[in-house]
């Protein structure tokens, strides 16, 4: 029997969304299509929102095995979107190595817009397969913040990196002009293999090297510009590691009686969390953008690292709004 | 992809039927010199002489590519060896980080040599991609330098001395290579250069060129990194360098290489990725240390 209803046009895991900017400056969706797995929640929009704030959710909370999503974005020129999560993407366990669950997502980003993806860190399950694409194409004067992070499973239960297989792929390209084809700048590939059934080493964990979560942040445009800049200058002002303190007693004393600026004084307190959290860190200039990977020991010291840069130099706040940044603090 | 494997495959074929030739015409010439009773040995002069095409002088260039006097100035770069002993101090343990390190080095980078060394014609959208994909100040800076070197013994030293029925198109390609690469003025800092010159590209392209196998070009790019790192492990005074070529030796090694390109034989250089993840911290935080012996 033929079905009543229209045949629909999307596909399992398909979503799609259009952002654009209304007068006034106001930046809100004109498209949002989704299906299950996937959901899509923006909160009712007001008259002072610096950018459109969606929720990319699944329904459970979690992808199963085998689950795609696939989500296409366009953010017309002008206009600003954030994406957060609620909670932790949990990735459940497949049942063999071919089974993957994939996400993908696709952004356009048109001149003078912004993109902010500011989510909560994937946490793989034991056992889970799991590709995720992430491919922005900007325009020029068109602005990205991109945080791509994974933890180690879940910890409480004694997982540490057990999944079988992990891998992250973020690209950003230049649109195409008349006279040239887009232009590939940038290519983070991160990937993860996790150990045979039966082979006794833990290889994978032992490539993670005590790190519990591992965090790539890409940062592009003239809307990211100035974070760009305060995590280079922070990253060369970075104590030398192995260096020692020649000073005298005496001339410790004398330091330590001098003010500290509000500035020296949130970075000494930050580099005392990078010790205590087991926090490495490194940011490189890529072909006009600014990589920053990160790992922590544990997911919370991770979060609190990169919320605590954020919140301190403000201009994701000022430019995409207070709340593209709550699942960083 | 299908197609490059095919050629990938036919090359193994065909690498393998001049080995057995070989093999065929030296058992031939051991029996006539038996049966004419002269001296078994083959002549000193003619000892990496064999009746493939072009082999002779493939072995000759095999030897040079592999040779540590190569003035690629690899001692210069530690490849994070230097970072990952002031990092881990004192846990460190030379082989847990070589092998982390040929396993990043492979996946990340060996795909872009069998690509160069399968089709040259690509070399600058190779060395474009490559350049994209590397997350890192310090790798870039270690990867670029010495593929600069690279192409400057090409042109002042083996290009002259390119064995006969090289194909012109693909000399032709570096040609251009170095043109775009010193058009683009160094002093103006661009954020995207046109060349940049890293050396996984430029060392397959040009062991193409000098008529090595893909297997030989694999193995020599994997083996010259241990190399290096075990140069900067004996100058960072982590052993001597009787227990260096005792690790360079080892099955371990042998092993580790064979295994690594086994992995990466396929694959494809848009699936090039960091398999191990904090090598991008140490090999960044480089800049980092107090005091450095090592440019990587």
């Amino acid at each position: 029997m033929t079905s009543p209803f229209p045949s629909s046009s999307s596909a399992p895991g398909e979503g799609r969304l259009i952002v654009r900017l209304l007068p006034h400056s106001v930046s809100a969706l004109s498209t949002i299509t989704f299906q299950y797995p996937l959901k899509l929640i923006s909160p009712s929009p007001s008259a002072h929102q610096k950018s459109v704030l969606v929720f990319l959710l699944t329904y459970g909370g979690g992808l199963v095995g085998g689950d795609r999503v696939h989500l296409t974005i366009d953010v017309r020129p002008n206009a600003k979107l954030s994406i957060v999560t609620q909670g932790h993407t949990k990735i459940f366990k497949s049942p063999s190595r071919d089974v993957v669950t994939r996400q993908q997502l696709r952004v356009n980003v048109e001149a003078g817009a912004g993109v902010c993806l500011l989510p909560d860190p994937v946490q793989p399950f034991g056992g889970s397969v799991y590709e995720q694409s992430q491919i922005f194409t900007l325009q020029d004067g068109a602005s990205l913040c991109l945080l791509d992070w994974v933890s180690a499973g879940r910890t409480a239960r004694g997982e540490n990196w057990d999944f079988r297989a992990w891998s992250g792929r973020n690209e950003v390209w230049a649109a195409p002009k008349a006279d040239a084809k887009a232009r590939l700048l940038l290519r983070d590939n991160v990937l993860l293999e996790g150990d045979e059934a039966g082979s006794e080493g833990k290889l994978l964990k032992n490539n993670m090297h005590g790190l519990g979560l591992f965090g790539t942040l890409i940062l592009k445009g003239p809307l990211l510009e100035s974070l760009a800049a305060f995590f280079m200058a922070e990253f060369s002002v970075l104590p030398r590691i192995g260096a020692r303190d020649f000073r005298s007693q005496e001339k410790v004393d004398k330091d330590s009686g001098i003010v500290l600026s509000k500035q020296e004084l949130w970075r000494r307190n930050r580099l005392k969390q990078e010790q205590d959290d087991g926090l490495l860190w490194s940011a490189a200039k890529v072909r006009g953008c600014i990589v920053v990977k990160f790992g922590a020991r544990t997911v919370e010291g991770g979060r609190t690292w990169v919320g605590s840069i954020l919140k301190e130099e403000g201009s994701v706040e000022t430019h995409f709004g207070e709340d593209s940044l709550m699942c960083v603090r | 992809m299908n197609h490059k494997v095919d050629s990938s495959e036919s090359q193994i074929l065909e690498d393998e039927i001049v080995e057995l030739e070989r093999k065929l015409q030296d058992a031939k010439s051991r029996l006539k010199a038996r049966s004419n009773g002269t001296a078994i040995s083959a002549p000193p002069a003619k000892v990496l002489q064999s009746n493939g095409p072009l082999a002779p002088s493939s072995h000759h260039f095999l030897l040079l590519l592999a040779d540590s006097a190569l003035p690629l100035g690899s001692f210069a770069f530690s490849s994070g060896l230097e970072s990952y002993l002031a990092h881990t101090r004192p846990a460190s343990s030379f082989p847990a980080f070589m092998k982390l390190s040929l396993s990043s080095i492979a996946s990340t980078t060996l795909p872009f040599v069998l690509a160069a060394h399968r089709n040259p014609a690509y070399l600058i959208e190779l060395d474009d991609t490559l350049d994209a994909a590397m997350m890192c100040t310090v790798g870039r800076r270690a990867s670029v330098a010495q593929g600069r070197a690279l192409l400057s013994i090409w042109d002042r030293s083996l290009s002259s001395a390119s064995p006969p029925g090289v194909s012109l198109a693909d000399i032709q390609v570096l040609k251009e290579f170095t043109i775009l690469l010193r058009s683009a003025s160094p002093t103006v800092s661009s954020d995207l250069p046109t060349a940049s010159a890293h050396l996984g590209p430029l060392f397959g392209a040009i062991a193409h060129i000098l008529d090595m196998s893909l297997g030989q070009t694999a193995y020599v790019f994997m083996l010259s990194h241990v190399k290096a790192l075990l140069s900067a492990a004996v100058r960072a005074s982590i052993f001597g360098p009787y227990h260096a070529q005792k690790v360079l030796a080892s099955v371990e090694v042998q092993e580790g290489i064979q295994e690594v390109i086994k992995r990466e034989w396929d694959t494809k250089i848009d699936d090039a990725g960091q398999s191990v993840p904090v090598m991008d911290l140490w090999v960044g935080r480089h800049e980092m240390l107090y005091s450095r012996i090592f440019n990587s």
